[in-house]
């Protein structure tokens, strides 16, 4: 490896006055508009996360960066960001974990967001992962926030958020395919772009995948899983209105018995209007819907969500507010053993309004504080607040520090599980929150060259733990008896090498200190602490070989989980090798963990092994 | 892991040659050429700085993505007789001498809001935020959408050759 990466870089140093030659640009100040319309070009990557960005620990995936991986589907995608822990449970299900918590009961500490969606669920509190395929060539960025989003991003954001944005419709238009095969998965793809009326643009897509089951570890579970989604994006308007409806249908027929399925469908609607001046307003709407039959475990959820939001620039002062209502309704039907919820079917409400300003004290100091109110139907009002300042002593420099509050609301799970006289429902479980101080730096030291550094140290109480009863050993209760800290360091870094080649680096370590409060025991700690890696590094090279050739490599060493049972540390690697062989035509190799055959990322009793995946494809645009 | 160290470097050595042989054109060189050329293709109301100004002042509002090459581009073009200046600002602050104003970055939106209904001709890029002009790529080509209604709404007249050539055109 060692030898590959001085290879590498002895030939960038003997061909670097080639390569800069290859930077200059022929004079196109002599060609008509209809010229210009006519060239050929290559779209160039984003380099750093602009400044301009929130304080906070802020990491983007570009759509470019996640072509180049030749990754299918976005939680693979997600291994890109340092600030994530990615643990694959099985051919379709994921946890995924910022500062922690991570775990297939544990994971409820990361919201995620598609186009604005909310995917996070509150039946059992996490995320879902195998209902959601989208396009991943679609994706505009994916935003990674460690830390807390309570005030901006709402409930839930306790220790991170991930907000995925696809592409603006009048940026996909045209054809595209994408085909892939290997022994281990396949997957077929299309999507048509084309501009609508006067102003608007729309895309049509479907995405298909077909992923044999992973090697089994205790339980002999086939995992094998076939899922398609379908839908559309389209946008219109322009100057002060802007108008977007989007949405999705997907259906996976996968796991253990015949007949397990799990459908989900979604629409979205969003307006915003500039009002003049420097003020605008957004009002967006969605309902989205999932169901599955797993097992003999019937789930359903249906939610229904509109939003306010109204930004106003006034002088020194920046001002973001809005409001929201959301509505759940679940069912969930066990029909495999006797835990059950009571009731089975429930509607939930959650309420908020929050504002924000950002005030620019000076130049280069800024200061921004914001509350958000929050109700939910089952615990009160929730007060979840912010502080943040800004200093950016030059163009390329960011210093920030925070303090901030966020919650997580107990899920239904948590309330009102109950298998009679074993475990008694939960009526009391409430919300559990974290006060987190974070610091970090963010910057381009030069013009090659893009930093970010953060430091965290969360406050965790009321977290979950599961209890005998007070009087005796039965019924369990979950109850909220534990509390604790975390702290730790995050860094990353980006390097134009020279014009073909981008080197990334990233690194994050996690220290756990909790205790459960005056002698209660809880007899099931991984359940709501997880098990996670006290470090991480990820990094990634990506080289422009020739026009028409690139290499993109990626590996990830990972420590080893700190509760048990045991899951070794592991260090893999993937990658893509892509000819394009014209304008139209890209062919390509593209492996994940490449370096072992197979390897063990979680310990739930339902994980399986991770393992070695190749697979040839092509893309096609036209 | 020692047959993948092999099988790297012969990667490496076989097309690091090729390497050195002519990069794309990349998409931001053409955009930045597109840039002063709209120039030709747009009459400012009679008023506007746009008109007026001795030098047709071109801002890029926000992020940079052009880093050297739009001032590149611009240097010894002229319309209506007059050269370009090129000016980098923070915000919108500061941006009513602007002709043409594009706008990138995180805060488009909130740029665009506050550069309101000034005679400025906004041009933006990927995004759901969308100036007058807004850039796009189609089958490897730069091309751009029109917001005519946009630009009438600023006392801004787009010729019919640039319209001919945008994929879209809002109508008013």
């Amino acid at each position: 490896m060692r030898t590959a990466v001085g290879a590498v870089a002895l030939g960038s140093v003997l061909l670097w006055p080639g390569a800069a030659k290859a930077e200059e640009q022929p004079d196109l100040s002599s060609l008509s508009i209809e010229q210009l319309a006519q060239i050929k070009v290559t779209s160039a990557s984003k380099q750093a996360e602009p400044l301009s960005g929130a304080p906070a620990a802020l990491y983007v995936i570009t759509s470019k960066d996640i072509e180049n991986s030749g990754v299918t589907s976005l939680p693979e995608a997600l291994r890109l960001a340092p600030n994530l822990n990615v643990q694959q449970i099985d051919a379709s299900q994921y946890a995924i974990a910022a500062r922690g918590f991570n775990g297939l009961q544990a994971g409820n500490k990361l919201l995620v967001l598609i186009d604005g969606r909310s995917i996070y669920t509150p039946l059992a509190d996490n995320v879902l992962w195998q209902l959601h395929h989208p396009l991943v060539e679609d994706i505009q960025q994916i935003e990674v926030i460690s830390g807390p989003g309570g005030t901006l991003y709402g409930p839930n954001a306790v220790n991170g958020v991930v907000n995925v944005t696809t592409k603006d419709a009048h940026d996909t238009v045209g054809a595209f395919l994408r085909g892939t095969a290997g022994p281990q998965e396949r997957t077929a793809a299309a999507r048509y772009g084309f501009a609508i009326g006067p102003s608007g643009a729309m895309r049509v897509y479907a995405n298909w995948s077909d992923r044999d089951g992973l090697p089994d570890v205790l339980t002999p579970i086939d995992d094998h899983t076939r899922a398609v989604q379908a839908g559309f994006r389209s946008d219109f308007g322009g100057g002060a209105d802007n108008f977007t409806v989007q949405g999705d249908i997907f259906h996976a027929t996968d796991r253990q018995l015949s007949g397990d399925h799990a459908n989900a469908h979604n629409l979205l609607a969003r307006w915003s209007h500039a009002l003049g001046g420097s003020t605008s307003f957004q009002l967006q709407s969605y309902y989205d819907w999932y169901g599955s039959d797993v097992t003999l475990v019937r789930q359903s959820l249906s939610t229904l969500d509109n939003e306010a939001q109204l930004n106003l620039t006034s002088g020194a002062h920046e001002l973001v507010a809005g409001a929201g209502v959301r509505r759940t309704r679940d069912l969930f039907v066990n029909n495999l053993n006797a835990f059950e919820l009571n009731p089975e079917s429930r509607t939930l409400w959650i309420y908020n309004a929050f504002a924000q300003d950002r005030v620019n004290l000076t130049s280069d100091l800024s200061l921004i504080a914001g509350v958000k109110f929050e109700r939910s139907s089952f615990v009160g009002w929730q007060v979840l607040p912010n502080l943040r300042i800004a200093y950016q002593p030059g163009a390329n420099a960011l210093l920030w520090a925070a303090v901030s509050k966020a919650v997580r609301t107990p899920s239904r799970i948590d309330r009102e599980l109950q298998l009679p006289p074993v475990l008694a429902a939960s009526t009391n479980f409430d919300a559990e929150k974290v006060t987190a101080f974070e610091a970090g730096y963010r910057g381009q030291p030069a013009s090659w060259l893009s930093l970010s550094v953060n430091l965290f140290y969360n406050f965790y109480t009321d977290l979950r733990t599961t209890e005998y009863s007070p009087g005796g050993i039965l019924p369990i209760q979950l109850l909220n008896g534990r509390r604790g800290r975390t702290y730790g360091v995050e860094a990353w870094g980006k390097a134009q090498v020279t014009p073909w080649w981008r080197l990334s680096l990233g690194a994050t370590t996690l220290h756990k200190n909790f205790h459960v409060v005056a002698d209660r025991v809880d007899f099931l700690p991984r359940n709501s602490l997880g098990a996670d890696p006290h470090w991480q590094v990820v990094g990634s090279s990506d080289m422009d070989l020739s026009p028409k050739l690139k290499l993109t490599l990626d590996a990830r060493a990972v420590g080893p989980l700190d509760l048990p049972p045991a899951v070794p540390g592991y260090v893999d690697a993937g990658g893509q090798l892509g000819y394009y062989l014209n304008d139209a035509v890209e062919l390509f190799v593209a492996g994940r963990n490449l370096i072992h055959r197979t390897h063990l990322e979680n310990g739930d009793p339902a994980a399986q092994l991770a393992r070695r995946s190749i697979y040839a494809g092509t893309r096609l645009r036209f | 892991m020692r047959r993948l160290s092999i099988i790297l470097c012969a990667i490496a050595a076989a097309l690091l040659a090729p390497a050195a042989a002519r990069a794309g054109i990349s998409d931001t060189a053409v955009k930045a050429a597109f840039i002063p050329k709209f120039a030709r293709y747009v009459s400012w109301p009679s008023s506007a700085p746009g008109r007026t100004n001795a030098q047709i002042l071109i801002c890029v509002i926000g992020d940079d993505p052009f880093g050297g090459m739009l001032n590149q581009a611009a240097t010894g073009q002229e319309a209506d007789g007059r050269p370009f200046a090129v000016r980098h600002l923070a915000s919108a602050a500061g941006a009513s001498d602007c002709a043409i104003a594009f706008v990138d970055g995180a805060r488009t939106g909130e740029i665009l809001a506050a550069l309101g209904r000034q005679p400025i001709l906004t041009v933006t890029e990927a995004g759901s935020q969308r100036g007058i002009i807004h850039f796009t790529i189609v089958d490897g080509r730069v091309r751009f959408f029109i917001d005519n209604a946009q630009a009438q709404a600023r006392g801004l007249t787009i010729s019919s050759r640039l319209l001919a050539l945008a994929i879209g055109v809002n109508q008013r």
